[in-house]
């Protein structure tokens, strides 16, 4: 406990607090911004820190990661357009919420959701650090794919009732990702002989011109035909008694489920935010996700803050990074001569517990000022709808840009606009593309690692972790078809998040 | 009312400018010179970049902005570097890749479309293996790999630097090993850690606190001297295995540059380089100096081109 009161010590400084309340206000800021990843906002601010000392220089950081992850929910509510590839998974039913003049719900709901999330995976991470990081090692290329396989089976209940659109979305995401470098045999493949496509199609930009730019259009398309100008009421903000039983299960078991999946190096609030949705959706009893189902908002906000935390177990414990934020958490510890592992433990106790303190700071920070910002915030959509969609489109292009300094992102990034617009219009999903886009890759790499690494065998679908998965996906299925044939009469009751 | 609305606007445009990448420029004045990075912001090639450009500012009196232009294994930032005017506005930060790129069919920039100005770093492969594992030196990984008992050896990704330091390796014992690309060092030393591999090829620097934490054991490093933080660990050289691989980073122009304008850039670099702020952050970063001026860096390249073109052997043609 001792070393507790050193890292307390060391966090209530002014320069380490007041650290934290401007790195959160960068982070707020930059989160809201398509195009503005928490990896890319840690990383310009990183030649900062190399002036301050190490553990106000880990406050700026740390508070710019919570405060960027939970802000990247609030255009994704608002306009449809995630600001961060993380808050993909918080469109789905924030948006929908928005639509139906909620919007002041749901940002409330993902408010306190990503606060919950961040507050109880800093709990964990403070202590069981040791003893969790250890978990990420029993995690080779056989545990990760099925981890992809179970993630990719959201696709399946996000497109309930319309399996094969989903699915056909679902494939057009891994389609566009197969494109690139092939990530064993390291030839290009799919690119036309162009320079520019050997770096694959760029994500984020595709995200950003998926869900902003198509929204945008589908807008202004419908101002043009004489359509409904006036944007849908924000509504009340306040939550009542009521909610916190509504929410409390989702929220709870999201934050188990992010932190979980942070733990696994590689792995980071994108997919923590679509697996625990999709678990959150699969065992709750409620029909409205996918239509503004505020459990949804929840789960997906609470895993992505969780899975900062989980994320920062390997890289406080074993000095391996978590995700490519923790990286350049890395970098900024070891400019300092400081090695993150296990001897920073001993020999930095002011660093590592100020550290995991900071963090829950970060978070109780991130309460305030979230409530003073989610007032301001709809404003922005008060904008006539004339004025505020091109807006969107002209910063979600400098997004765009702001990516790597390529046009090429920003065509990128029109052209997913226009087929996003495309596939709504038809009738298509959008969120099973993304998530295909996101993990196709995953399954891919791992699926072909843990071949070579058997030896071309399947030995390895047998190991316990593998086995449990491909049991619980089964479950899954079957859980669903039933669900489905019992429709709404008899709805099960089935625990909620209560999975690992 | 509507126009209160609209005066959000700008503001929020004007924060946007301030945490993008127009943020790590300079004055933008006009007259700042570019440095071009290959890879991502926040990585060691960048950190290092970042540090050089800084201290080169003060060296050579100009501004720099750096501009991360990643993807493709770096070839979309050679490419870029390559393009630019040949008139000293623009640099780029070339690393070992640049040599191994074209070998794959990646790109069509090799050493020959640049201009070296001076190489700032050298960081070795080093053989890696479990601190609990059976193998005690390199020859037993060797003798493994030889029965054809194990041998996987973890990579930091399919033609890396880091997977052709193995390979040439098991060239060189005339052996044949496993090899897993995983998407960076971390994931490989991971899967040292979890047992999923054998053995990992990526540099000292990087298995640093695990080795020190007594969880890895380095074997062997790749350089021609040991690493000052892996004392105990003998070159390959000591061991009999005349192999040297491992990464370097520099600074180079577009070819066709004036001559008088990289002895400038030369000039100066290399008085950023030595500088007392850039070496203290090499050293403390765990980030190996090895200086080599323009010509001596311009023909190494060349050098490093046509040795990976006998190892890989058009590995990405198969």
């Amino acid at each position: 406990m001792n070393d507790w009161l050193i890292g307390l010590d060391a966090v209530l400084s002014v320069g380490a607090l007041s650290m934290i309340a401007l790195g959160v206000a960068i982070g707020l800021v930059c989160g809201a911004l398509p195009g503005l990843t928490a990896t890319m906002a840690v990383a310009l601010l990183l030649p900062v820190t190399f002036s301050l000392d190490p553990l106000p220089g880990m406050m700026l950081l740390v508070g710019v990661y919570g405060g960027t992850l939970y802000a990247g929910s609030i255009p994704a509510i608002l306009l449809r357009a995630p600001g961060t590839p993380s808050a993909a998974a918080t469109v789905i039913d924030g948006y929908p919420m928005s639509r139906q003049g909620k919007a002041g719900q749901a940002l409330t709901v993902s408010l306190v959701a990503s606060v919950v999330g961040g507050l109880v995976g800093t709990v964990l991470l403070a202590l069981f650090a040791p003893q969790l990081a250890s978990v990420a090692l029993v995690f080779g290329p056989p545990e990760y794919f099925m981890v992809a396989v179970l993630a990719l089976a959201v696709i399946a209940s996000i497109s309930a009732g319309k399996l094969s659109s989903g699915l056909l979305s679902g494939m057009l995401g891994v389609a566009i990702g197969v494109v690139g470098m092939d990530p064993i045999e390291g030839f290009p493949r799919f690119t036309f002989g162009t320079t520019e496509l050997t770096a694959g199609i760029p994500f984020i930009a595709v995200l950003i011109g998926l869900f902003g730019i198509s929204e945008a259009f589908t807008q202004i398309a419908g101002t043009e035909q004489g359509g409904r100008a006036e944007p849908p009421p924000v509504g009340r903000f306040t939550l009542g008694p009521r909610w916190l039983r509504r929410l409390g299960p989702a929220t709870g078991g999201s934050s188990l489920m992010g932190f979980f999946i942070g733990l696994l190096p590689g792995t980071g609030g994108d997919v923590a935010s679509y697996f625990a949705y999709n678990e959150t959706r699969r065992w709750s009893r409620r029909s409205g996700f996918g239509k503004g189902e505020p459990s949804g908002v929840a789960a997906a906000e609470s895993a992505n803050n969780a899975s900062t935390s989980g994320a920062l177990a390997p890289t406080l414990v074993l000095g391996i990074p978590g995700d490519s934020v923790t990286a350049i958490l890395i970098g900024a510890l070891t400019v300092h001569g400081l090695q993150p592992g296990p001897q920073l433990f001993e020999g930095s106790p002011d660093l590592i517990y100020g550290t995991m303190l900071g963090l829950i700071l970060t978070y109780l920070a991130i309460l305030p000022l979230g409530l003073l910002g989610i007032r301001l915030w709809p404003m922005l959509k008060a904008t006539p709808t004339a004025l505020l969609w091109p807006a969107v489109i002209m910063v979600s292009l400098v997004g765009a840009f702001a990516l790597r300094l390529s046009l090429v992102d920003v065509g990128i990034a029109l052209a997913a606009g226009a087929l996003g617009f495309a596939l709504t219009r038809g009738g298509y999903p959008l969120a099973p593309m993304v998530i295909g886009l996101i993990l196709g890759p995953m399954a891919e790499s791992n699926l072909r690692l843990s071949l070579i690494i058997s030896g071309g065998s399947l030995d390895w679908l047998a190991r316990p972790i593998p086995i449990a998965i491909l049991l619980l996906i089964a479950v899954a299925v079957v859980a669903t078809k039933l669900a489905t044939r019992r429709a709404a009469q008899r709805p099960e009751p089935a625990p909620v998040g209560e999975e690992r | 009312m509507r126009t209160r609305k609209l005066a959000l606007i700008p503001p929020l445009v004007l924060l946007a400018a301030g945490c993008g990448p127009a943020a790590s420029g300079g004055s933008g004045s006009g007259g700042a010179v570019e440095i071009v990075v290959p890879y991502a912001a926040g990585g060691g090639t960048d950190q290092t970049a970042r540090q050089l450009a800084t201290a080169a500012e003060k060296t050579c009196g100009f501004n720099t902005v750096v501009s991360n232009k990643e993807g493709a294994g770096g070839a979309i930032g050679f490419q870029a570097a390559a393009d630019a005017d040949p008139d000293g506005s623009t640099l780029g930060i070339v690393t070992a890749e640049v040599a191994m790129l074209a070998h794959r069919g990646v790109t069509d920039v090799t050493p020959d479309d640049m201009d070296g100005v001076l190489q700032y770093n050298f960081d070795p492969a080093a053989l890696t293996v479990d601190a609990g594992s059976d193998y005690d030196s390199v020859h037993d990984v060797i003798e493994a790999a030889d029965r054809g008992a194990g041998a996987t050896i973890g990579t930091s990704g399919a033609g890396s630097i880091w997977e052709a330091a193995a390979k040439g390796l098991a060239a060189e014992e005339g052996v044949e090993m496993t090899y897993a690309p995983f998407e960076g060092a971390a994931p490989a030393i991971t899967a040292v850690l979890g047992g999923q591999v054998d053995a990992t090829t990526v540099s000292g620097a990087e298995v640093r606190a695990q080795v020190e934490s007594g969880e890895l054991n380095s074997l062997a490093v790749m350089g021609e001297e040991r690493l000052s933080f892996l004392p105990d660990t003998p070159t390959l050289r000591e061991e009999g295995i005349d192999w040297i691989s491992g990464t370097w980073r520099g600074v180079a122009v577009p070819e066709g540059t004036p001559q008088e304008t990289v002895a400038e850039l030369e000039t100066c670099f290399n008085e950023a380089a030595r500088s007392e702020a850039f070496t203290s952050f090499m050293e403390k970063g765990g980030f190996g100096v090895r200086y080599r001026g323009a010509e001596e860096f311009d023909s190494f390249m060349d050098a490093e081109y046509e040795h990976f073109g006998q190892t890989m052997g058009g590995a990405g043609n198969e």
